[in-house]
């Protein structure tokens, strides 16, 4: 009898996504999804086209799930209106799960914290940024539009992708956050420093160095190295608290095919931004200090945990937000908002002169809350930085850690977190 | 699954804006193949749409298609019954064509040595066989995977969403059935005893 051929995590999830024993990468399979996760700003859009083709029903609709993030305290009429038509199209689809306005939270968080997505599950979303299930073992595909034919069909062709393992070596400096490892990463992508090609693979996290990360942590480095077009991002082990023990084999094997290898230090790790334009362009902190700033904005998908707040909160110890600024903060889910009740955090924001916003996108869903105006300048902690993306086109966004758009929200200009830090 | 046209011989790194097709059909979201196929590769070869003729061949080098995955190109190119062999091409592009039923051929290696501009070739994508007939010479390259041949059969993924509904009939909405959606009309919000 022959060995099995060793395979990458994403090979194992996705030979039992299509109940194969073995697929390689480089080939066209339909996979069959745990979930399918679609957020406000489509759900209307897939309903009209499946409608048009005349489909009333559609596949497995106790796995869909709709998720309401995108524009949470409906700031228009046509958004009230867009609300009745996602609670009516649910109906007539019998969708399994519905999250509405207020309830749940961001869509690429909230199934994570209540446990609905475990290590080793396949699914789809509608949404690129569900790569931060990675963070716990999970193994979510951005389908974009084409999720309409997961909802037709229950599933959408995929080519399984090849994979790019990053052995995380050290420990990050004090000051120095997973999202500023992560601007690194897209940077040195984006210029071939590695010598890897990053479209469509899996960028695969190991090493003794994962071990250091929290979840929060491993969310806000699987977020900020997505937009570089990446097909997922993958942790080798789940983060502590989160129960693998009944997980089906979701390891990448020791001789696993990787199309690419490479060691990444975290001690030599010092905080960075990125540029307006894309999270890929990183830059050392230093280097801009003083930029003024008018908005400032903690949470989003990517950091938008219990434990990015409470980073940040303690930066604001006797501390009050600069005249000038407007300081947004958006809990990442309704779970995570009433703990910050309960336990203070959200007094400290308040106290420092804070807007908390209702969890969900925030400023960074195009601008439909607390938008950039033109010319302004904004640091965020958003999935990216484009223009337009906290609406005024000839905004400036730039893109840190919470610590950093905790000290910049403080000092009304682009500041180091690490000044603030008493340890 | 085999086509036999004239190559159109391009090299790498040709983009969707500006190279295949002008953004501002993109960013119009033209979708009709009439108004955008005299504009196919406008920004590169000015001549093209006069010169393509139905069934003909985009051969290209390494990253056919990069940048901001649009497709009004691919839809204009899937009308003309076009094909595309290329070095490679970004996954997202990649995704796009097959989406609009353009059949692509990609990890042709050295495909821009295979034939000239002009030249008369034949390819059969299930085999990634490919004859140069001006040539005569005959290569392969990889073929193109089944799943894909079968949605290209079915002019892209509409196409195959069509032909799963006949498949399956109790995902039919009954006939007339009415759209759960308030239709593009804002909405109303009448207050008790507020003058119209």
């Amino acid at each position: 009898m022959t060995q099995a051929a060793p395979m990458t995590a994403t090979q194992k999830i996705l030979a039992r996504a299509c109940q194969r024993e073995h697929v390689l990468p480089g080939e066209v399979i339909y996979p069959h999804p745990e979930w399918v996760i679609v957020h406000d700003g489509f759900v209307e859009t897939a309903y009209k086209e499946l409608h048009a083709l005349g489909y009333g029903a559609i596949a497995n609709s106790e796995r869909v799930m709709f998720v309401t993030d995108h524009e949470v305290a409906y700031g228009s009429q046509r958004a009230v209106e867009r609300g009745r038509n996602i609670r009516q199209i649910a109906k007539a689809w019998k969708v399994g799960q519905v999250y509405d306005a207020g309830r749940g939270g961001h869509g690429h968080i909230f199934p994570m914290e209540q446990g609905l997505i475990k290590p080793g599950m396949f699914l789809f979303a509608y949404d690129m940024h569900c790569t931060n299930f990675g963070a716990v073992g999970a193994l979510a595909m951005a389908a974009g539009t084409e999720v309409t034919a997961v909802l037709a069909t229950g599933s959408l062709w995929t080519r399984v992708p090849e994979t790019v393992r990053i052995d995380l070596k050290g420990r990050l400096p004090v000051g120095s956050h997973a999202r500023d490892v992560g601007f690194l990463l897209a940077h040195g992508f984006a210029q071939g420093r590695w010598g890897v090609e990053h479209d469509y693979r899996v960028i695969e996290f190991g090493g003794p160095g994962i071990d250091t990360l929290d979840l929060a942590s491993r969310v806000a480095l699987c977020n900020s190295i997505t937009e570089m077009g990446v097909a997922n991002v993958l942790f080798a082990t789940p983060p502590p608290g989160i129960d693998a023990q009944n997980a089906p084999d979701f390891i990448s094997d020791a001789n696993a095919p990787f199309e690419g290898r490479f060691d990444f230090d975290l001690s030599s790790v010092a905080p960075q931004v990125a540029l307006p334009g894309g999270p890929d362009r990183a830059e050392d902190l230093e280097r801009v200090l003083g930029q003024p700033i008018d908005h400032a904005t903690l949470g989003a998908c990517g950091s938008g945990m219990y434990q990015d707040f409470a980073d940040a909160a303690r930066l604001f110890q006797g501390q009050r937000v600069a005249d000038g600024v407007r300081f947004f903060v958006v809990p990442g889910t309704a779970q995570t908002a009433r703990r910050m009740a309960d336990d203070g955090l959200t007094q400290i924001f308040l106290d420092a002169g804070a807007i908390m916003l209702p969890p969900g996108c925030g400023p960074c869903a195009g601008g439909s809350m607390a938008p950039l105006g033109p010319g302004e300048v904004s640091i965020a902690t958003a999935a990216t930085n484009h223009a337009g993306r906290f609406g005024a086109h000839d905004g400036h966004i730039y893109l840190g850690s919470p610590l950093t758009v905790a000290a910049s929200a403080i000092a009304g200009c682009l500041a180091d977190p690490r000044l603030l830090i008493h340890t | 699954m085999t086509q036999r046209g004239r190559c159109h011989v391009f090299g790498d790194g040709i983009p969707l804006d500006e190279g295949v097709m002008a953004f501002k059909f993109a960013i119009g979201r033209i979708t009709d193949p009439e108004q955008l196929i005299p504009h196919l590769f406008e920004g590169i070869d000015p001549t093209f749409a006069a010169r393509v003729r139905p069934g003909d061949f985009v051969l290209a080098g390494r990253d056919f298609g990069c940048g901001k995955p649009h497709i009004q190109g691919f839809i204009a190119m899937a009308a003309l019954g076009m094909g595309v062999l290329c070095t490679s091409m970004p996954y997202k592009a990649m995704r796009g064509a097959i989406s609009k039923g353009l059949p692509v051929l990609t990890g042709c290696e050295h495909v821009n040595g295979f034939a000239q501009s002009g030249d008369d070739i034949e390819v059969n994508f299930a085999s990634g066989q490919a004859i140069n007939h001006t040539q005569g010479k005959q290569v392969q390259f990889p073929p193109m995977p089944a799943v894909l041949q079968d949605i290209i059969a079915h002019g892209g993924a509409q196409g195959q969403l069509a032909a799963w509904l006949k498949a399956h009939p109790a995902q039919s909405a009954p006939a007339g059935a009415p759209s759960a959606l308030i239709d593009g009309t804002p909405v109303q919000i009448v207050r008790k005893g507020a003058s119209a």
